[in-house]
């Protein structure tokens, strides 16, 4: 039997009725059409469907959607600001850390909130924090650049805030 | 996409609703906390469940609670919070050592320490140094609540001897006496996303802080149906002083008291080799742990 | 410092933003309305007769639109190759293993075409199961394919110079054996198409692929389209590492059931799917002889090769050249023989996966050259240097190396990781070693037989002067080539990079081979270049009238125009182009002519500014069986330092640094390179290391998962410190080579070595498990203490 239930996704409410069996993976993206998320093992061992479920970085593909009801998520959609993005985001297109793209989502999130919670993470940190991401294409380590970067970016700017 | 087979969800507002839909459920109906090990079963096709009851409304499952110097910690706690917790990471390090390897960092935001132990998997984490710790499990269902020893829950792989109308609510660890330490080591592949090849807990108590070994226990995991306990290397410790030469004996004792199999991570000479490695390795952080500890 | 404007830099990726936001599209994120979803039947058995197919109760499953079989299929052959077409879309008279597809169903959602699939009856009669390919091999063994009655599905016997006559002159000579295993390409995503087969009998076909172009012949040819009522479009795709450098079961599927239904038919795999579907590495059985003379000249190569092919050939008979054309041509090695032999087993097929065939025979032969050096008395470093090829040399089977940095390569690995102070001299536990690696850059020959040009490409100078739109069919595929094509097309031109817009992957753009054999920076790069200056000498022919000033005495670099020789008043066209932007807030006032200008007044004279380019290596290679693999129109090389910790109770190895040069040519985006040689030596450590794809007695994968099936995570992957060797190809456009798939070679052998140096152990079993280190640190330990 269907349920109803209320995601707030990117700071949006939004009320949808669901099968208990559908992951929050498949709702993200075939209710909302947010298709930053992707689907890569389907069973938590790559993280490409990594969302940030009330604070923390999660597999959404090992969660039913049903579960997520009343939570906050961010997907990647959420991130940027608009136009203007975040400094992470920034730090992975001038760090080269793209190249397929598949595993980017997961990562910006998983990086996110590692620096959102730790502002000067050292390399192990950041290893340690995306751990979870498997990515084939770059070897991680422009990754770590940026994410390195970034904290140095955002510590910059919440320095500047403060003056 | 990895499609899940359809279920109905029961989302209990208190234990008593829960216990309620368990026993009408009569067996048909497993609990979900995390979902990271029930569900990727049921992706796999090897559960199908008719009724999936969460316990993730319930409150007060999710907190660590100190009663009487023993601490009650919510069967629905995220993994993720026992690496967090200054009170776990200094006062039961083993237990913060096993929940900082589980899985990666994106499972441990959602598997539960309930869940690790209910899920009853040879290779799992969190038993070995739970067991190591003493700990017990608080099982509820509508007729009332009972205390196991984890020592006594597990049977098998996937088997324990939870009720299938029973809801495991708390783990409670008493307070570690003083003299005592733990080490918990996994060996696997890669150094992230693993399941254990072979996982060692230890733990040593002593009598005095140069004095003999009060009390022993050595778990082993992933070299048998269940974690078990190295009986004989246990026995040889205690009562004796600590040495290296004694650890080392009770090392190679060790291996002995498994019976590990061949299966696609390791062979079993190979988990009985690396038993006895890892004992040693963990027996000698356990004794340097209880020696500085007050 | 490089005179160029764009290339050589370290300008960000074209579609970086997109990726980044969680914008871009790959093929699982399309849908269309009114779409089908498809689920394929395939075989739980690895090899058996099919007595008959009932899909009966399928078809009545309310919500099913379509099932087919062979009946509706048909049995057209097809594969990779032409020379082994052995596959058809659904078996028709056995399976051959688990995971073989038999049907598939499009119903109106994904549960109820999964539900019907399980519907399908299907009747078998159980065959022998062969796992290996010595039991594939035994006398009486049942043919996998009939026309194989040995199962051997191919055969490679080569000889250059005179083997045995070398051997007996040589001062050492040691044989020794090395087995990896079936590894995949552990691309994170899966593959997934959607076909859509218009009323007008046009077919789109939407699909994660490195080959568009090879997907929509095999089309054509299987489902009796001409080629030009098909499209293949690649959207952004998520990694391919050369399992997607071949026509898929789903591709087939989606655009049959599409056809008959007349509606969008999408169809994704999934984990499991996509190890059952394979196409990756071989494993490969090499046993080698290696003669060198007293002073460490490498004089003979003795090579044979069994590779387990599984159960159909796809790009397996390249492959089982690859193992051993490669490997001699760094070094100046006149008497090499080579013996391959492609085996059927009833495991899903294997294919060509980055550094095709070369990858195990170089981790073997550079790690016996290990040994042979540590023989002789000679460091690994000199020895390699002592024996390697330079710059216009032509091996011994003919491939002509007309740039090769290997030297400088060696050189500079040795400079950059302290490797005096450390070869030989760290403490028990830890190690150094080094190899070797080359590569083709790019396959000289199309994998079917024909004079077609390996990469066309187009550009179009918008009406408007402004934009600058370059059309290829060349597929990006995580690599990078939009980028570097853009770059190189800006740069050609005399463009900015932000001036280039690309529009690629796409059979609609004209003809690219594809993403394979590392061949698109050099060839689909010499197509862009010559329509890029096609392009520059149409615009500067219009400006030369209009301003009556010779060509030569004009240029274009970064969005000018250049007047070489004195200035020159260029207000008429400056009018023109204001009297046309009446209403714009911004106006050109600079005292330069722009191109957009240029290229208007271009468009204004002669209409829309074309300009084509098309590549095709010349003649190629030798003149023996099997010259035209291996042979390529450049070769990229590198070397690579390695160091490692060997847990000495455990067995566990952890790679703790990694130095690598490349010689790539030139690099057209130096982030590019350094991400590629990243990226390739994490594989590379992966497969060293972890992954291994399994089987139970049956034939069934046990682990086709990312949990059991390991690739390194970023606590396994240390940082590599690059160095990137610029040897000037000039085959190259503007002396670019490869970088993609060459760079992987080296990094097996050098962690071999780097145990050796650390333990004593030699691993010839990949891959190396702590058990495996373990054993054989045990086993030495044995035999000293006899």
């Amino acid at each position: 039997m269907k349920k109803l239930i209320n995601l707030i996704v990117n700071n949006k409410s939004y009320e949808l009725l669901v099968a208990p069996n559908r992951t929050l993976t498949q709702v993200l993206r075939e209710d909302l059409n947010l298709l930053g998320t992707k689907e890569g093992c389907g069973i938590g061992d790559c993280g490409a469907c990594t969302v940030i479920l009330n604070g923390r970085p999660v597999n959404s593909c090992l969660i039913l959607a049903v579960q997520a009801n009343g939570c906050e998520i961010q997907t990647i959609e959420g991130v940027a600001d608009g136009k203007n993005l975040h400094p992470i985001q920034e730090a992975f297109i001038d760090y080269g850390a793209i190249q397929c793209g598949f595993c980017t989502p997961g990562m910006v999130l998983s990086a996110k909130t590692l620096l959102e919670r730790n502002p000067n993470p050292s390399e192990l940190e950041i290893r340690e924090a995306i751990s979870g991401n498997l990515c084939r294409c770059t070897g991680y380590q422009k990754i770590v650049e940026a994410i390195k970067a970034a904290s140095k970016k955002m510590k910059k700017k919440e320095e500047r805030l403060d003056e | 996409m990895l499609i899940l087979p359809k279920f109905d969800y029961e989302e209990p507002k208190d234990l008593s609703e829960a216990c309620k839909i368990m026993a009408d459920l009569k067996g048909k109906g497993k609990i979900i906390a995390g979902g990271t090990d029930i569900l990727v079963n049921m992706k796999k096709g090897l559960l199908a469940p008719s009724c999936l009851v969460s316990i993730g409304k319930i409150p007060g499952l999710s907190e660590i609670e100190p009663r009487n110097g023993s601490i009650f910690i919510g069967s629905n706690l995220i993994v993720a919070k026992l690496t967090e917790f200054d009170l776990i990471k200094k006062k039961y390090p083993i237990l913060y050592e096993a929940a900082s390897v589980l899985g990666s960092p994106l499972i441990r935001n959602r598997a539960t320490i309930g869940g690790n132990i209910v899920t009853a998997r040879p290779a799992a984490d969190l038993p070995p140094a739970l067991i190591a710790l003493s700990g017990k499990v608080k099982l509820k269902n509508r007729k009332g609540e009972r205390e196991v020893e984890l020592d006594k829950f597990f049977v098998g792989p996937g088997e324990t001897i939870i009720k299938e109308d029973e809801i495991l609510t708390n783990i409670v660890i008493d307070e570690p006496p003083p003299l005592s330490g733990g080490n918990y080591i996994k060996l696997g592949h890669r150094k992230a996303l693993e399941i254990a090849i072979v996982a060692v807990a230890s733990w040593i108590v002593l009598d005095k802080p140069d004095g003999v070994i009060k009390d022993a226990k050595i778990i082993l995991s992933s070299v048998a149906p269940k974690a078990i306990h190295a009986v004989s290397a246990e026995k040889i410790l205690i009562g004796e002083k600590p040495t290296n030469k004694l650890i080392e004996k009770a090392a190679s004792v060790a291996s002995n008291d498994c019976s590990p199999i061949d299966d696609i991570r390791g062979s079993a000479q190979y988990r009985r080799a690396m038993v006895e490695v890892l004992t040693k390795r963990t027996l000698t952080a356990a004794l340097k742990q209880a020696k500085n500890s007050k | 410092m490089s005179d160029y404007s764009v290339i050589n830099t370290r300008l960000p990726r074209v579609d970086a933003w997109l990726k980044v936001t969680g914008e871009a599209r790959y093929a699982a994120d399309l849908s269309m309305p009114n779409m089908l979803y498809g689920a394929l039947l395939q075989s739980p058995l690895a090899h058996a007769k099919i007595l008959n197919i009932d899909t009966s109760k399928a078809k009545g499953i309310a919500g099913v639109k379509d099932v087919v079989t062979y009946k509706e299929a048909g049995t057209i052959h097809y594969g990779v190759s032409p020379a082994r077409y052995d596959e058809t879309m659904f078996c028709y008279d056995k399976v051959r293993y688990v995971g073989d597809e038999i049907a598939a169903v499009a119903a109106v959602d994904f549960e109820t075409a999964l539900e019907a699939a399980s519907l399908i009856k299907v009747d078998y009669e159980e065959l022998p199961v062969y796992l290996n390919v010595f039991d594939a091999m035994k006398e009486g063994a049942v043919p996998i394919h009939d026309e194989y009655p040995n199962n051997i599905g191919a055969e490679v016997h080569q000889e250059f110079g005179n083997v045995d006559e070398a051997l007996k002159e040589c001062y050492y000579v040691r044989t020794d054996r090395f087995v990896n295993k079936k590894q995949d390409g552990g691309f994170l995503e899966p593959q997934a198409c959607l076909a859509h087969y218009d009323a007008n009998g046009y077919l789109t076909l939407y699909t994660s692929t490195q080959v568009p172009h090879y997907v929509q012949r095999i089309i054509s040819m299987v489902l009796n389209i001409p080629i030009g009522k098909i499209r293949v479009i690649k959207p952004y795709v998520g990694g391919g590492f050369g399992p997607k450098a071949g026509v898929n079961t789903i591709e087939l599927a989606a655009s049959l059931l599409s056809m008959r239904t007349g509606r969008p038919v999408k169809m994704v795999m999934n984990r499991e799917q996509v190890f059952l579907h394979s196409r990756g590495r071989h494993q490969f059985y090499h046993e080698l002889t290696t003669g060198v003379k007293k002073d460490g000249t490498i004089h003979a190569l003795k090579h044979t090769c069994y590779l387990d092919g599984g159960a159909y050939t796809s790009f397996g008979i390249a492959t089982v050249y690859y193992a051993g054309s490669l490997l001699g041509a760094p070094y100046r090695l006149q008497h090499m023989k080579y013996d391959g032999y492609r085996v059927y087993t009833n495991k899903p097929a294997c294919g060509a996966q980055r550094g095709h065939g070369g990858v195990a025979a170089r981790a073997a032969w550079e790690q016996q050259l290990d040994i042979i050096a540590e023989e002789l008395g000679i460091d690994p470093i000199d020895f390699r240097l002592k024996n390697v090829r330079e710059k216009g040399e032509v091996t011994c089977n003919d491939f002509n190396l007309s740039s090769f940095g290997m030297k400088e390569c060696l050189e500079a690995i040795r400079e950059h990781s302290d490797w005096k102070n450390k070869k030989g001299k760290l403490p028990k536990g830890k190690g150094i070693g080094m190899a070797c690696g080359f590569f083709v850059s790019g396959a000289g020959y199309p994998i079917y037989r024909s004079e077609t040009y390996h990469s066309t490409a187009m550009i179009k100078l918008s009406e408007d002067g402004g934009t600058v739109d370059l059309y290829t069919a060349a597929a990006e595929i995580g690599q990078g080539s939009d980028t570097v094509l853009s770059m190189i097309a800006a740069e050609a031109l005399g463009v900015r990079y932000e001036d280039v817009k690309i529009f690629s992957g796409s059979t609609d753009y004209g003809v690219d081979l594809g993403a394979y054999s590392s061949r698109q920076t050099l060839m689909t790069g010499h197509a862009v270049k010559q329509a890029a200056e096609n392009v520059k000498s149409q615009v500067l022919e219009v400006l030369s009238k209009r301003l009556d000033i010779p060509i030569e005495d004009m240029d274009i670099k970064d969005g000018f125009i250049v007047f070489k020789k004195d200035p020159v008043d260029f207000s008429e066209i400056r009018s023109i182009y204001i009297k046309e932007h009446r209403g714009w807030a911004q106006q050109l006032t600079g005292d330069r002519l722009t191109f957009q200008e240029a290229a208007r007044i271009a468009y204004l004279e002669k209409g829309t500014i074309v300009g084509t380019g098309a590549y095709k290596p010349g003649e190629l290679g030798g003149k023996y069986k099997g010259a035209t693999v291996g042979t390529s129109p450049a070769y990229g090389c590198s070397a690579q330092i390695v160091e490692v910790t060997v847990d000495m109770d455990t067995g566990k190895v952890t790679v703790d640094s990694m130095t690598d040069a490349h010689d790539c040519g030139f690099a057209i985006n130096r982030t590019n390179v350094e991400g590629q040689m990243q990226g390739s030596l994490s594989m590379g450590l992966g497969e060293a290391l972890f992954e291994e794809v399994k089987f139970d007695e049956k034939g069934k994968i046990l682990n086709p998962t990312f949990g059991e099936y390991r690739i390194p995570t970023a606590l396994d992957m240390p940082n590599v410190n690059t160095i990137i060797i610029e040897s000037n190809e000039p085959n190259g456009p503007f002396g670019a080579k490869e970088v993609g798939e060459g760079a992987i070679m080296p990094t097996i052998p050098a962690i071999l070595n780097a145990i050796y140096d650390a333990v004593g152990v030699r691993i010839n079993e990949l891959p190396i498990t702590a058990e495996r280190v373990y054993n054989a640190i045990k086993e030495k330990e044995k035999k000293k203490g006899k």
